[in-house]
């Protein structure tokens, strides 16, 4: 069963001490014109038409810790041991796409090419914040839903993260009808519009939630663990 | 004189386009890259040293900066913008020949990827360290390089690529132009990339930050 969301920006919790963070201005209020750049994106954030995200809990065919693979509905993903060990003792998958849409994902490409290229990246970064936290929102509607049982969740692991190979998302998508909430994927595993996120929450009474730390990633040098090396250094 | 150029640089470092640009705000209500480069022309400074001493020396500050960790993208477009609006001045300059750019440098993100803040900026920085710089946009299959390079023999060549998937369309691209224009120099780059993929499909150079390449290009070509 597929469930599919429309998210509002004001539905969503965007961590905002952390994307200001990102832009680089180290502590205190953002200088001039980027406080205007991040107010301007942020308020042509507040209509986006289309955030959306999807679900779709399968059961798994075999147990999580008996195989090297995950199974369900017939699909063999090859998640890496990383991302196997995180969904052991999973008894449901609950495998999700979410996107910020194709309005800030356009619009900021098209001050990227031929407007201002600040502001640009500005839109950029409040892309990827809207698309993280609407899977954020996501799996607290997930939770909810399968509490009820009395299930728990885990965190959300993505193809292309840990060792798990960003092609699979192929055959993540083969879970959904195409062009489930406007995203599509390239044959090079690219998903449109760009600020759209795909993966895997596992579901079952045993798992558990752990935050997903640099610790158990293996990028050097991603901009996340830059920024989170700063503050620990401040 | 060398007064004025290191003004220069300065605001190239700090991003300060113009004397009513807010930014960087330390610098607010002076003069920028593009009121200073104008005076240092009237005033007769040669073109070249404007160039070189004052907006490469700027640049090449920012580039480190950059690979330091000690600025952010935001800074770098920054600098970059002040870059481009004192270049404006010097084009004419480069018509007639009283200044020279290093080289060429053809840059673009490989085929089945559309990701380009991280090609902009290693485009931004090469230009800015005085190269004339060729921007294939995304999604460049291996002909248009190759066309590329009858247009600007000799140039250098930039792939970038954001997906493991994609950065393998690095390596066809890298035989294709290799096998048609075998002294060409590659140089790839990308979050997913690394110095062992790089050897591996006999690219020249890897990089994980823009400033690796310029050093590269400088001691290359310039
Ligand atoms: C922000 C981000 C997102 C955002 C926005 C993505 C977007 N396309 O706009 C969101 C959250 C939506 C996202 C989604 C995904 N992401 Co993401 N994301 C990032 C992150 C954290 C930053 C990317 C960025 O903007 N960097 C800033 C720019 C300036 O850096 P850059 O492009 O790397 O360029 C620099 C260098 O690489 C170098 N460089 C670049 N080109 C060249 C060329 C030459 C010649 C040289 C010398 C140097 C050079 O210089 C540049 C300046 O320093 C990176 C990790 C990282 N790199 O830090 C992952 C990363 C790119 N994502 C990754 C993945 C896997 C994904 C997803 C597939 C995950 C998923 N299944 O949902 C999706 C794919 C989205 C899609 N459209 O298909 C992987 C890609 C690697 C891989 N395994 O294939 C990365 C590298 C993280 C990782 N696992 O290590 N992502």
């Amino acid at each position: 069963m597929i469930k599919e969301f429309s998210f509002r920006f004001d539905e969503l919790v965007l961590d905002l001490p952390l994307l200001e963070q990102s832009l680089g201005f180290g502590e205190g209020p953002l200088p001039e014109p980027i406080d205007e750049y991040l107010a301007e994106a942020l308020a042509f954030a507040v209509d986006l038409p289309d955030i959306r995200c999807a679900y779709r809990l399968v059961d798994l065919d075999e147990p999580v810790h008996r195989s090297h693979k995950i199974v369900a509905e017939g699909i063999e993903f090859h998640v890496g041991h990383t991302v196997r060990h995180e969904l052991k003792k999973s008894e449901r998958l609950a495998f999700f796409i979410c996107t910020a849409g194709a309005v800030i994902s356009e619009r900021s490409k098209a001050l990227l090419l031929d407007g201002d290229p600040v502001l640009g990246y500005v839109y950029d970064l409040v892309g990827s914040f809207v698309a993280e936290s609407a899977g954020d929102k996501m799996q607290e509607i997930l939770l909810e839903q399968v509490s009820s049982s009395g299930e728990k969740i885990t965190n959300r692991y993505s193809p292309g993260y840990c060792q798990w190979s960003v092609s699979e998302q192929h055959k993540l998508f083969s879970l959904f009808p195409d062009r489930c909430c406007g995203v599509s994927l390239t044959p090079s595993a690219l998903m449109h519009p760009v600020k759209s996120i795909s993966g895997v929450i596992g579901v079952g009474k045993e798992v558990k939630f752990r935050e997903y730390r640099c610790a158990v990633c293996s990028s050097t040098d991603c901009v996340y663990r830059q920024i989170h090396q700063r503050s620990v250094m401040a | 004189m060398s007064e004025l150029l290191t003004q220069i640089a300065e605001c190239i470092e700090f991003g300060k386009i113009n004397k009513v640009a807010p930014f960087p705000p330390q610098m607010k209500g002076q003069d920028g890259a593009d009121e200073l480069t104008a005076r240092a022309i009237a005033e007769g400074v040669a073109v070249q040293d404007i160039l070189t001493k004052g907006l490469m020396a700027g640049m090449e500050k920012v580039g480190i900066k950059f690979r330091e960790n000690k600025i952010f993208v935001p800074q770098v477009l920054m600098s970059a913008k002040a870059m481009s609006t004192a270049m404006m001045h010097l084009k004419p300059f480069f018509a007639s020949g009283e200044a020279r750019q290093k080289g060429t440098f053809i840059i673009g993100t490989v085929l089945g990827d559309l990701h380009d803040i991280g090609k902009n900026l290693v485009a931004m920085m090469v230009e800015g360290n005085g190269y004339n710089v060729v921007d294939l946009g995304t999604d460049v299959p291996a002909a248009k390089f190759i066309a590329a390079l009858e247009e600007y023999p000799g140039a250098v060549i930039g792939l970038s690529a954001l997906l493991t998937t994609t950065m393998t369309n690095m390596d066809s691209i890298t035989r294709e132009i290799k096998k048609l224009k075998p002294e060409t120099v590659v140089a790839i780059g990308g979050a997913p990339v690394n110095q062992e993929f790089c050897e591996k499909i006999g690219a020249d150079y890897y990089s994980p930050d823009p400033q690796g390449v310029v050093e590269f290009l400088n001691r290359r070509i310039a």
